[in-house]
């Protein structure tokens, strides 16, 4: 019992089972009221009111006039099948009327009562009204209630049938109803089993109509699908994070090792030396993936403040001028108006850093970089271009990827326009990369600072 | 110049690589690898410099010992040494009253530039209105530099990164230093930036002079010293 109270199909059922219930019953209660009780009350007004007219007439002519009309009543033909009069002297012993004598001497006077009683010698349930007269008397009026029984009784059984059939028809709707609950929520179920057991590729099956069974499955299905698309993002990451460790430190194992064998102290030296440079390119790695998850969990280092892109372009130049002086390219600055923006100085810095040194990397020889600031009512930009070789158009969406690498040939990490990426995220600003025919346009496009 | 050094830290390995390295380098090194001892010795004695390490037992964080110390009202330079890398904890830790940070893991080097500029700084700060060294002579109000008599054009940065050498002359400078101090950012740029900016300020002060200033102190950093 207590297994099925959990099921909620069958509280949904027995919930509706006593809706079933309590509306048959208030439905056969307005029905019983509707109809015989009406009738009980039409046969009440009618004896009440002869009785009332019988009364009137033994108080004005006697109790013989009385008796009379009730001989005359009796002989009339009319209500002959349902009439009851009944005149019982002072002493109690009937005077005329088609009861049998009248035995009953405590009953109560004045209201409907049902009895069955011998009318005309055959036995009859009857509805009378008992009136004592001034004199002592006892005048009954009733009514054969025969007729209205067996209305009462074909409404009742009425009632009956219909109870049951409501019943069923309740429990049937439940059973149909968990097998239907059952059924969508079971295909949901299963999916999930399977989805534990690690067959992340299923989806919930959705069915031709659109009710909230397919609703929820969509938003499921949708749900999976991103979940998917997460566990593969963090797979590839964590391969690549075990490529991009594994390597450097079984080389600097090597080294370490060859050196110990050999015992020779300027291989030893040149072990560490090498070794130390290995693990400092580790860290570097380290940091810059560290930095990447700061910045894409959201959590601000330290509170925003209005950054002026002047400052950031200007000073981020200098740092590249001399770089850029010796490897003969121009590197030249252009910077419209005066744009701010929101955010963390260092970061954004460090974004437009990472696109300048893509920009020489990949740039090549003898290349123009053109590092430019644009102010806008609804955005700013910082923008690194260069005229280079740019990046093949089906590339660009890899390229933010983590590790992912243009050209293997080439020193790095792989990381750098993840950071800036993951930067721009932080800064509600979003990074695009667009075909500057020739070389490659980067462009930040972050939202404005107004001091309103 | 108090050579004085008191190490708060409680990784034995990484404490007997400081104090190996700085008894080297000519300091009195004394290990404390607990928060309240380390306390007590800060506040009792006068030290050159506290290097203090941030996560101590006990759940003890460093910040809250250089807080007590700036309470007693002492002005030793503390340097932070800390596992915890973000900015975010950088910033705490240099408004803690922490006058320099430092992310492990980190190379020798490294630390040794800041603790020599930490304990030099605290020794000379006089503000002069030029800074010299050889023939070599910065006049800080126009913001000019002359070399034997001879003006050298440079740039305000460039000007700015040879103040800060000159200010810290016969130490040794690292990179992270002049990112951090001439260019005011917190973050590793890929490129050997630096290196190229300081050739280009060598060929500028030192091209056609005697001696050279500029020295590049392998796998450390540079250093401007009349002595090569």
């Amino acid at each position: 019992m207590v297994r099925l109270w959990k099921s909620v199909a069958f509280r949904l059922a027995v919930f509706c089972g006593v809706l079933v219930i309590g509306s048959v019953t208030i439905f056969s209660a307005i029905f019983y009221f509707g109809t015989i009780r009406v009738l009980i009350q039409d046969v009440d007004r009618k004896i009440t009111s002869i009785s009332q007219r019988l009364s009137d007439k033994f108080e004005t002519q006697g109790v013989e006039a009385l008796r009379t009309e009730i001989d005359a009543m009796l002989s009339d033909k009319i209500d002959v099948e349902t009439e009851i009069y009944y005149l019982g002297g002072i002493d109690g012993r009937k005077i005329t009327g088609n009861l049998s004598d009248w035995k009953e001497l405590s009953s109560p006077l004045d209201r409907s009562i049902d009895r069955n009683v011998i009318r005309d010698g055959n036995p009859s349930s009857a509805r009378l009204l008992l009136h004592q007269l001034p004199n002592g008397g006892l005048l009954i009026v009733g009514r054969d209630m025969k007729d209205i029984n067996e209305i009462t009784y074909l409404v009742w059984r009425t009632i009956g049938i219909g109870c049951v059939a409501a019943l069923m028809l309740a429990i049937g709707g439940t059973i149909l109803f968990r097998y239907l609950l059952e059924r969508r929520v079971g295909a949901i179920r299963k999916t999930v089993e399977e989805i534990e057991a690690g067959k992340l590729d299923k989806r919930i099956p959705i069915s031709g109509v659109e009710d909230e069974f397919a609703r929820l499955s969509r938003e499921m299905n949708r749900m999976l699908d991103r979940i998917e698309y997460l566990m593969d993002g963090v797979r590839h990451v964590s391969n690549t994070i075990a490529h991009n460790l594994r390597t450097p430190l079984s080389r600097i194992r090597g080294h370490l090792d060859e050196a110990l064998r050999t015992a020779d102290a300027s291989r030893l030296a040149g072990a560490a030396e090498f070794s130390i440079g290995q693990i400092d390119g580790l860290i570097t790695v380290f940091d810059k993936l560290l930095q990447i998850a700061e910045s894409e969990s959201g959590i601000r280092r330290q509170p925003f403040t209005t950054v002026a892109l002047r400052e950031v372009v200007t000073n981020v130049v200098e740092l590249y001028d001399a770089i850029a002086e010796e490897k003969g390219i121009a590197l030249v600055t252009n910077i419209e108006g005066d744009p701010k923006t929101l955010g963390d100085k260092d970061l954004l810095a460090s974004a437009l850093a990472n696109l300048i040194d893509n920009a020489f990397k990949y740039g090549g020889r003898s290349v123009t970089i053109s590092v430019r600031a644009t102010p806008g009512a609804e955005t700013v930009s910082m923008i690194v271009q260069d005229d280079g070789p740019g990046i093949p158009p089906e590339e660009r969406s890899k390229v933010t990827q983590r590790f992912y690498r243009l050209d293997q040939n080439m020193p790095g990490t792989g990381l750098g326009l993840s950071i800036v990426d993951a930067i721009a995220h932080l800064h509600g600003a979003s990074l695009g990369l667009e075909d500057a025919s020739p070389g490659l346009l980067a462009r930040l496009v972050l939202p404005p600072f107004t001091s309103q | 110049m108090n050579m004085s050094c008191l190490i708060i830290e409680d990784e034995p390995d990484t404490a007997r690589f400081v104090c190996n390295g700085l008894k080297e380098a000519g300091f009195t090194v004394t290990w404390s690898r607990e928060g309240v001892e380390g306390l007590n010795l800060a506040a009792s004695e006068q030290w050159g410099i506290i290097i203090l390490d941030r996560m101590l037992p006990g759940n003890v964080d460093g910040l809250s010992i250089v807080k007590t110390l700036r309470e007693l009202g002492k002005t030793t330079p503390v340097l932070i040494l800390s596992a915890l890398a973000s900015l975010d904890e950088r910033v705490r830790g240099l408004r803690g009253g922490g006058d320099d940070y430092l992310t492990k893991p980190f190379a020798f080097s490294e630390l040794l530039a800041r603790v020599e500029a930490l304990v030099r700084r605290s020794v000379q700060r006089a503000d002069t209105a030029e800074l010299r060294i050889a023939d070599l002579m910065l006049d800080l109000r126009t913001r000019r530099a002359e070399r034997g008599g001879k003006q050298i054009s440079l740039q305000p940065r460039e000007f700015r990164l040879l103040e800060y050498l000159v200010r810290h002359q016969d130490q040794i400078v690292t990179r992270t230093m002049l990112l951090e101090s001439v260019w005011d950012y917190h973050f590793d740029p890929q490129t050997n930036v630096i290196d190229v900016q300081i050739s280009r300020l060598r060929s500028k002060i030192d091209k056609g002079f005697s001696p050279p200033l500029l020295h590049t102190i392998r796998g450390a950093g540079y250093m401007v010293s009349v002595h090569g």
